[in-house]
């Protein structure tokens, strides 16, 4: 059933989104014309030193770099609704093409790494509430904390070292051999920065679930069920697991920028052809038009999958739903 | 619930702390060489000897290299967390005190900071700047880690705003300015150590991470980080040390200031569970 309460709502949350990305490409193309870097580098890299003055007067009157920076915002935002983000100065092509293939890459490390951190998270999480104080609770807590302190960098290195240059077990680098691609390949090469990114970041959201289900146990519900007579284990599931769902689900949605930021770091040390490698490429030679056509991606993908996380979290609260329907809500 | 363990701990943390820091303040008196220089004749000399912890694949001292490196690190950690912080708090307690409607979009604009990771929008505006020195990279990081002190405080302010004495403050004629000073700060300093220090560990870790991939401090500026950017040559040669030890110096530096951290949270896990 639709009714106007439910279509204001996702009209609010569209418009939200569009408010989002439109203060976020502010935000890019002002970083990117307020630092002392001069834009014609963007378009001509270091040629720029050779041109003459009267060159470089050229070249900004005709890229319209003398425009008030208003005018030359508007460009660029009616340039990217066409879907011309600039060409990419290393790559000589659309930024948007270079990226094209690479996107998969990424989504393939971080998606399963998104997945296997909440699914141990969760494992790990309950785990640790049912056993809280006891031996396994504690051993698992400073083990954790320990794991948490790790830089991406150096455990990526650290496992190069052991497990490509010393036992040859796992390739050190790229997505997969060179004429190869084969599904078996290409889980051979992600399995080292996989354990990567998913022990960088597990700690921190099975910790975070620990405390939050430890918060449930106290509640009063839990002595009922207790002696109605439902095990432990019953009653985590059952019961404490749904009441967190919601926050949980929040969590996750503010997670993916920081599980994406970890994937970039993991890519670079891997040289896996993912986004992270672009942006360290983009970085390393000066490449702004694809370095901010990169930053206004990572945003974007940030920006959506927080709005639907939110929108999942606030309509599996069946006190939303009830609301909207209008009925009273009875506590 | 596991308050013995923990005070032991917190004991230990704090030496480590203050061991680590000690020496990297006294860096030129526990190791006397300098760590940049280049000694063409002992590059990957083992650990042992001259060199207590070897020399790295251009023939730098180690050992040197942690506690000079460990200087510049730990005071890009600080610097850069006193300038979030300070953003934070005046950010945060402005939108607390904001109406509604102002609070609304201030709140939106540190989400949408936060929408970028934090490693692509530093790496960004490193770009933008140009080449990096201690200074350009205290500021990248400290302009860019403040969302989420910033969220903390605007929701202890809101809820310290109603009481009394701030109205109280405010009917006598104290502006924002003073009311922050005398009255926000002192109340906010407890809930919002705990995200500091964590800050302080984040700060050092991007650093490093900057660093070690040549996006940071050039090679030349001795830091945790940079030790390890030329880690590359050494995985291949099978030097070990190069990798290991500044490893070990900043996972020891960053655990300590967890463990410290950690003491800060707020502990309001008293109550007995019901399972």
């Amino acid at each position: 059933m639709i009714n106007n309460k439910r279509i204001r709502y996702y009209a609010g949350k569209t418009a939200i989104l569009v408010l989002s990305i439109f203060a976020l490409s502010v935000m890019v193309f002002a970083i990117s014309r307020l630092t002392p870097m001069d834009p014609l580098y963007s378009y001509y890299g270091d040629r720029t030193e050779k041109m003459t003055v009267q060159e470089k007067e050229e070249a900004r009157e005709k890229l319209g770099l003398n425009d008030s920076i208003a005018v030359q915002y508007v460009r660029w935002i009616e340039g990217a609704l066409t879907g011309d983000l600039g060409i990419s100065y290393k790559y000589k092509r659309p930024v948007t093409e270079v990226t094209s293939g690479r996107l998969v890459n990424t989504l393939a490390l971080g998606g399963l790494g998104f997945v296997l951190i909440f699914a141990l998270a969760l494992a790990i999480g309950m785990f640790c509430a049912r056993k809280e104080g006891r031996p396994a609770d504690r051993i698992i807590c400073r083990m954790g904390t320990f794991s948490s302190c790790v830089p991406e960098f150096w455990l990526a290195l650290l496992l190069i070292f052991l497990f490509s240059v010393t036992w040859h077990i796992f390739p050190s680098s790229n997505a997969y051999s060179a004429g190869g691609g084969s599904l078996f390949d290409r889980l051979h090469h992600l399995v080292l920065p996989l354990i990567v990114v998913v022990v960088s970041h597990l700690w921190y959201y099975a910790y975070m679930i620990r405390n939050m289900l430890l918060e449930e146990t106290r509640a009063d519900y839990v002595i009922l069920y207790k002696s109605l007579g439902l095990t432990d284990r019953e009653i985590m599931r059952r019961h404490c697991l749904r009441n967190i769902m919601p926050e949980l689900i929040s969590v996750m949605a503010i997670s993916v920028s920081h599980i994406l930021g970890g994937t970039y770091i993991v890519e670079m040390v891997f040289s896996y052809p993912g986004i992270g490698t672009l942006c360290y490429e983009s970085a390393r030679y000066s490449d702004y038009n694809l370095l901010m056509y990169l930053c206004m991606l990572t945003g974007g993908i940030v920006i959506l999958l927080n709005i639907a996380g939110q929108i999942i979290s606030e309509r599996i609260d069946p006190r939303v739903r009830a609301e909207e329907a209008g009925k009273e809500v009875r506590p | 619930m596991k308050k013995g363990i923990s005070c032991k701990n917190i004991h230990l943390s704090y030496v480590i702390f203050l061991l680590i820091v000690a020496g990297s303040l006294l860096a030129d008196v526990i190791a006397s060489k300098d760590p940049s220089y280049l000694d063409a004749y002992n590059t990957f000399a083992a650990p042992g000897g001259e060199f207590i912890l070897g020399t790295d694949s251009l023939g730098r001292d180690i050992w040197s290299g942690i506690w000079h490196g460990g200087r510049i690190s730990i005071i890009i950690g600080f610097v850069s967390t006193a300038i979030s912080t300070v953003i934070a708090i005046v950010y945060g307690a402005a939108s607390g005190m904001a109406g509604d409607r102002v609070d609304t979009v201030m709140m939106r604009f540190t989400e949408i900071i936060l929408s970028i990771p934090g490693i692509l929008l530093i790496i960004f505006i490193q770009a933008m700047l140009g080449k990096a020195d201690i200074l350009s990279i205290s500021v990248v990081i400290g302009l860019t880690s403040w969302p989420s002190i910033a969220k903390v405080v605007r929701m202890e302010v809101r809820q310290l705003r109603r009481s009394d004495y701030i109205l109280v403050s405010r009917a006598m004629g104290g502006g924002f300015g003073h009311i922050l000073r005398k009255h926000l700060v002192p109340s906010l300093v407890p809930s919002i150590m705990f995200m500091v220090i964590m800050n302080v560990r984040s700060a050092i870790v991007t650093e490093s991470t900057l660093s070690f991939m040549g996006l940071g401090l050039p090679i030349e500026t001795v830091s945790w980080g940079s030790m390890l950017s030329l880690s590359q040559n050494a995985l291949m040669s099978g030097a070990w040390w190069v990798i290991i030890f500044p490893g070990f110096a900043l996972i020891a530096f960053l655990m300590a200031l967890t463990d410290i951290g950690n003491r800060y949270k707020d502990s309001a896990m008293r109550r007995e569970s019901n399972l």
